[in-house]
């Protein structure tokens, strides 16, 4: 095992990584830019290195000023967590080529299957099913006619080069297909130069459900189940859960999906942890969506039902050791579930809230576990991602991984940032949401159907008056009264409802 | 003694002899006891005042002190102008209105970018812009004015 590990990433993935090596004695080498010097990572790790300003672009994207750190402190292995250079093939080529093991995937398995085209190809040669559609441009009208025929309405066009939903149709009915071509080939020439638009099969409230893999390399590979991950906004993840309320009732389907998945790992020649992530329809279908050849920022609800540290298997694997398990081995018990929480206003198109935390009280308790990079009087940096924590619950079943989730939620308090805490609670309260009615759609169904929040019982108004007051006694007597410092606070809460 | 507090848009009358019921447990959080009710108030003084967070919910809270009559609430959000600030530092995108026009409450006059996403910065009640700041491709730092309406 290595003795030495530096961590690529900052956050509350970097704190996750740094409590992995400590238990098992692997000195911890953080990272860090301007805006990170005071961060939690940097605070908890045995050594750190700067690695410049705040802007990603200039540091934690800064593969050659993370190698000369890597080297300066003698790490062994640099685990690059997600996201930042965790996908970058070119960063894994370049640590072997230092001499300095990265800790994922070889740089040919993250090339194979970077490229979502690329990796779709790879999946259906492998026999896993994939979203029906062209392999080619729709450019003849009369072939398109054909194949979205075979395909069946509703289909989608997208764009070849595309992204970001440009160059994007649904088409509902045949006589809606030329036109259509038109508008998202015209669309995608001009956001991309490129005009080629291919036509797919539209999934109907897709849920989201992935599969988590691991191989040594000895050609050992297993699945550790899947982790529902529907709820999203902004085509992220807010709310994930082991198992998937879709596969508890079609128990074959978690056999279905992993071996789907194993077969795609295979032909890639896919070593360390990985995850591949499928859109699943209500009629018992799914379809290979993407590999993420990382961590996963949801693996703890993973580690909470099968028993396994994940942080740990990677390290195992990534200095040679075998996997510690074989398929019959893995089992998966009870019920957990992640809530994001983030530093965003859900009241405003979940607007970025960055700024200093002025107090922080955390959950705890039975069945909880908090994987926050933050503390109070921490200022959150707005130039990167909002995730302050991330809370996860477990219990014998769903519902008490719910209750405990709910408990939890109401005991955590965050002062001075905006956070989503109180729409997480909203969610989780939500009737379809209880069934385990999910889908990708989910988090919109919801915000239409939402009720507008009830005005705050008499009680609560009158106790957060007389807190008001004594705080202001208090400042009073301190002679630190900040309302004669400057304005009213009714105007400066008229100029603060502008920004709302 | 008397007291006024404005939470919210709401005023609360308390007497001074309820503050026996209310003890601070840690710098700004206040623990508060009402008819055998346990309530748990985290006070936090903001730019724009005194902000407290209870019960999953955040409000917006001014003392009003009996004993300087110079002083009330002043201002309100009702009327007068408006100068519509960004929250966060950003880049303005779009700019929607033009001076002179008029527009309604939660119409949208600027869009600025900021964390790679863009948010329409709103008109809190009806008015007319009479100045407009921010121009297309802007840098702009919190708080910096982006529109005046009356």
């Amino acid at each position: 095992m290595f003795g030495r590990v530096l961590v690529a990433n900052r956050g509350e993935i970097a704190v996750r990584i740094i409590r992995a090596l400590r238990e098992i004695k692997i000195r911890s080498i953080a990272v860090f830019s301007d805006a990170d010097r005071g961060a939690l990572h940097v605070r908890l790790a045995d050594e750190a290195e700067h690695i410049g300003p705040a802007p990603s672009p200039d540091s934690y994207l800064r593969l050659d000023r993370i190698l000369e750190a890597a080297k300066k402190h003698g790490a062994e292995a640099i685990h690059p967590g997600y996201g930042f250079l965790s996908e970058n093939a070119g960063f894994a080529a370049a640590c072997a080529e230092a001499g300095i093991v990265f800790i994922g995937p070889s740089a040919e398995s993250i090339r194979r299957l970077g490229s979502k085209t690329a990796a779709r190809t790879l999946a259906k040669q492998a026999g896993a099913p994939v979203v029906p559609g062209s392999e080619e441009a729709a450019t003849n009208i009369e072939r398109a006619r054909a194949l979205a025929r075979e395909i069946g309405y509703p289909v989608l066009l997208k764009a070849a080069a595309g992204g970001g939903g440009k160059g994007m149709r649904r088409v509902n009915a045949e006589n809606e297909l030329e036109s259509a071509i038109r508008d998202a080939s015209s669309e995608a020439e001009r956001a991309f130069q490129n005009g080629e638009v291919y036509i797919e099969k539209v999934i109907e409230k897709p849920r989201h459900i992935e599969i988590q893999i691991a191989g040594d390399h000895y050609g050992n590979l297993v699945h550790l189940g899947e982790r529902e991950c529907s709820l999203q906004r902004r085509h992220q993840k807010i709310i994930e859960e082991c198992p998937s309320p879709w596969v508890a009732r079609h128990p074959e389907m978690r056999e279905a999906m992993g071996e789907a998945a194993l077969k795609i790992a295979r032909a890639a020649g896919y070593d360390n942890l990985g995850t591949v992530e499928f859109l699943a329809d209500n009629r018992g279908n799914f379809y290979f969506l993407e590999v993420n050849t990382r961590l996963q920022v949801e693996h703890p609800v993973t580690e909470l039902v099968t028993g396994h540290d994940l942080v740990h298997l990677q390290l195992r694997i990534a200095a040679g050791e075998a996997l510690p398990f074989t398929q019959k081995e893995i089992s998966w018990r009870g019920w957990a579930m992640e809530c994001r929480v983030c530093a965003e206003d859900p009241e405003n198109q979940f607007f970025p809230s960055p700024g200093k935390i002025a107090q922080l009280r955390e959950p705890s308790g039975p069945g909880v576990r908090l994987d926050s990079g933050v503390y109070p009087g921490w200022t959150v940096p707005l130039e990167y991602d909002p995730l302050l924590a991330k809370l996860v619950t477990r219990g014998p079943d769903r519902n008490t991984a719910i209750q405990r989730l709910q408990r939890a939620l109401s005991e955590y308090a965050v002062a001075g940032i905006q956070t989503n805490i109180a729409f997480l609670r909203e969610i989780l309260d939500d009737s379809e949401f209880l069934a385990g009615n999910l889908s990708t759609e989910f988090v919109a169904d919801f915000l239409a159907r939402r009720k507008p929040r009830t005005a705050p019982p008499p009680e609560l108004d009158s106790a957060v008056a007389l807190a008001a007051l004594a705080h202001y006694q208090t400042a009073r007597q301190r002679g630190t009264v900040a309302a004669e410092v400057e304005g009213s606070r009714w105007l400066n809460e008229g100029r603060g409802q502008l920004l709302r | 003694m008397k007291w006024q507090v404005a939470v919210d848009d709401r005023t609360i009358e308390i007497d001074s002899g309820q503050l026996a019921s209310v003890t601070e447990v840690e710098p700004g959080v206040y623990a508060v006891l009402l008819d055998g009710a346990s309530f748990e108030i985290r006070l936090t003084e903001t730019s724009q005042g005194l902000s407290a967070e209870a019960g999953g919910r955040r409000f917006t809270v001014e003392v009003r002190d009996p004993r300087d009559t110079s002083r009330g609430f002043r201002g309100s959000v009702g009327s007068g102008r408006q100068n519509v600030a960004a929250p966060i530092p950003g880049k303005v995108v779009r700019v929607l209105v033009k001076v002179g026009d008029v527009v309604d409450a939660g119409q949208g006059l600027v869009v600025v970018e900021a964390m790679k996403m863009q948010n329409e910065m709103k008109a809190a009640r009806p008015g007319r812009v009479i100045e407009i700041r921010a121009h297309a491709g802007d840098t702009v730092a919190a708080g910096d004015t982006l529109a005046v309406l009356e």
